[in-house]
């Protein structure tokens, strides 16, 4: 069993170090680039969300390298993403693919016996003992939590720094290193060492970046490939910007949480006024957030979402009531394989500028 | 009391239930107009771009009768079956009516669950309270409504035609002549007769989605699917016409599993937006009734 995985923001790095921990062979798609998405296009129905197209992409391109079973998160509705497995599996097969999928769908879907065995399926393939491979389990949390706040910490600090580009480079030098070694206690350790890091870069405290929440659907949010790398141009651009939604949020809230009914409480909580009720993927989660950034003193937010999603739909009807009852900007960009980057950027570029003036005019009137 | 229902989404399924609930607490119910040019140009003007044709032309309803009444209905209709879904934007619409149109009246938000009559009643309690104080005369009305739509003989299964199609789609989709052009019409001006999915038992569709390997976890999914499964299978139909809106979620998906069930059997997808012109519509309609035609014919001379 060679196993592969779709690529979702940092994920590839935690499933690395949880498969090395638990001694299975592995591929990692490699990064998403413009060849997975026309692969993916060239062979997905036209009118399917952009993280499937992509998706697609990562296995053949895995494929290529020996995989043969994919594990996939997996959902049961209402939103698009949790019919992906079925889909992907049928097209794979008709152009002559044969891959093993193991979705991991929620145990109220599908029953904690089906959970297990599909888990089951997974731990057989790996000759650790039980206790090791737990650990391999929390390593691997331990590794997407840690990368997650070294994330967020660039993309803060960014805002901050004296000697442009430090923080940037430090995440990327971190992420290169982590890919050198195959040893998530090393993987740990090296974590670490970057957040020190990242901690001693030379700040100027007292300066005033523009804040920017990123906000919308999570997986165009995190896969930095699929948003044409927004967060990268905002370090450029010097802006300090925040993303709550992140691979180890999604796993916190969605399996820790859930069960208990508490995922997301606050976010939903605050969303209550504009959309009372979940609407499927991260819908109301996205009005929550811009609500919350709004709260917390943020200059704007920037939504994010693939051409179609259902639930961003909904979202986009009421971001701008929000927009005009917080006096809030809010930018809603959609990303599909035929997004420009040049229109893409002067739009971006134009939000900046517009937060910038908004703030000048504000200092001056004051 | 005026109660405006738009003549939008799943009204065409669920007219008899709300007509009744509101006639029946006495308020006078107007319905908006059958779709026309002028309620999509302000749908399509009031709705996001992104969303799919038959939510804009909900929003164009609901903006042609909102001077005119007390109260729209803008039904929430959260599931229909347990532990299955229709679509994101259902969940929301109240939401993107009331934040896309200005100027409205009062309108309906409170959620439908349609798979337990407890949980339906939440709704007839939530919205008859804002026409009465009378609980028994709410509950009279629910009760009536019920029964009403239950006796409502929903679907179309043509026998006179030398030729017939399963046509496949949302209702809102199927029974709006305007959002696709009298294409019914037009397939019996053909010779072409219809069978729609509502005459397939629930059960034999149930059956069939069985063998897929996930729970289709969409209602309209279930039923389209376990729809054309199980007409191909007994020979029910020449063809299959599916009517799809552009940026549709659902048949994104629905589509391609059809697709993979059915192999070589013919099959047309339209697809309509507010850009599609009639004509090349008309054409692709009429070549593959040619092509079932010519078809039909040579197992004819062979037999």
């Amino acid at each position: 069993m060679k196993i592969t995985f779709p690529h979702m923001g940092n994920v590839y790095i935690a499933a690395k170090f949880l498969l090395d921990g638990l001694g299975i062979d592995y591929v990692i798609p490699p990064l998403n680039n413009k060849e997975a998405l026309e692969i993916g296009t060239l062979y997905s129905p036209e009118e399917i969300c952009l993280p499937f197209k992509i998706m697609l992409g990562n296995y053949i391109q895995s494929i290529r390298q020996g995989a043969d079973t994919v594990i996939l998160t997996g959902s049961c509705g209402p939103c698009r993403f949790g019919e992906y497995g079925e889909l992907q599996m049928k097209l794979l097969n008709k152009i002559g693919h044969n891959l093993d999928f193991i979705v991991f769908d929620m145990p109220s879907d599908i029953g904690f016996d089906e959970l297990k065995r599909r888990i089951k399926k997974i731990t057989d393939a790996s000759p650790k003992k039980k206790h090791e491979k737990y650990m391999a389990l929390m390593n691997a949390y331990k590794i997407i939590t840690l990368i997650d706040d070294l994330e967020a910490k660039a993309h803060k600090l960014a805002g901050y720094e004296i000697n442009k580009g430090d923080c940037k480079k430090i995440l990327n030098e971190c992420k290169k290193e982590l890919l050198r070694t195959n040893n998530p206690k090393r993987a740990i350790e090296i974590l670490k060492e970057y957040h020190i890091k990242m901690d001693n870069v030379q700040i100027e405290k007292n300066r005033n970046p523009l804040k920017v929440a990123i906000i919308g659907e999570i997986y165009t949010i995190i896969e930095p490939f699929s948003n044409l790398y927004i967060e990268d141009k905002l370090m450029e651009l010097g802006v300090h910007s925040k993303r709550t939604l992140s691979p180890s949020w999604w796993f916190y809230n969605t399996v820790i949480l859930s069960p208990f009914g508490l995922t997301a409480k606050k976010i939903r909580k605050s969303a209550k006024d504009y959309l009372p009720y979940g609407v499927g993927g991260h819908g109301q989660e996205c009005i929550g957030e811009s609500i919350l950034a709004h709260e917390e003193g943020f200059d704007g937010a920037i939504q994010i979402f693939p051409l179609g999603c259902m639930p961003e739909i909904v979202s986009k009807s009421i971001l701008p009531s929000v927009s005009r009852d917080k006096n809030f900007p809010i930018l809603s960009l959609v990303v599909d394989e035929m997004t420009g980057e040049a229109g893409y950027q002067t739009r971006l570029e134009a939000f900046i500028d517009l937060l910038e003036r908004r703030r000048n005019h504000v200092l001056s009137r004051s | 009391m005026i109660v405006g229902i738009p003549k939008g989404l799943l009204y065409y399924k669920y007219k008899p239930f709300f007509h009744t609930f509101f006639e029946e607490l006495g308020a006078e119910v107007l319905v908006s107009p059958d779709t026309n040019k002028e309620v999509l140009d302000m749908g399509v003007k009031l709705c996001v771009d992104e969303a799919c044709l038959p939510v804009k032309i909900f929003h164009g309803h609901v903006a042609k009768i909102k001077d005119k009444c007390d109260l729209i209905v803008v039904p929430r209709i959260m599931q229909i079956k347990e532990r299955e879904f229709i679509c994101p934007k259902f969940c929301g619409i109240p939401e993107m009516v009331y934040h896309n149109i200005e100027g409205l009246p009062r309108i309906t938000k409170s959620p439908i669950y349609l798979y337990s009559i407890d949980k339906f009643y939440n709704w007839a309690y939530d919205t008859g309270r804002m026409i009465t104080k009378n609980i028994n005369k709410i509950n009279v009305a629910f009760e009536r409504a019920i029964e009403a739509q239950n006796h409502y003989d929903e679907g179309i299964d043509d026998n006179d035609f030398e030729l017939k199609v399963a046509l496949v789609g949302h209702q809102y989709n199927i029974y709006d002549d305007f959002i696709n052009m009298n294409l019914i019409k037009k397939l019996h001006g053909f010779g072409v007769g219809v069978i729609t999915q509502e005459k397939i038992d629930d059960e034999v569709k149930n059956n069939e989605v069985k063998k897929l390997f996930k729970r289709p976890f969409w209602t309209f999914a279930r039923e389209h699917y376990g729809f054309v499964s199980c007409a191909i299978d007994n020979n029910l139909i020449d063809g299959i016409i599916y009517l799809s809106s552009f940026a549709c979620g659902l048949d994104s998906v629905i589509i391609e599993l059809i697709k993979n069930k059915i192999d070589e059997f013919p099959f047309l997808l339209l697809k309509i937006d507010e850009h599609t012109g009639e004509a090349g519509f008309d054409t692709r309609i009429e070549a593959f009734v040619d092509m079932l035609q010519r078809k039909k014919r040579k197992r004819g001379e062979m037999a």
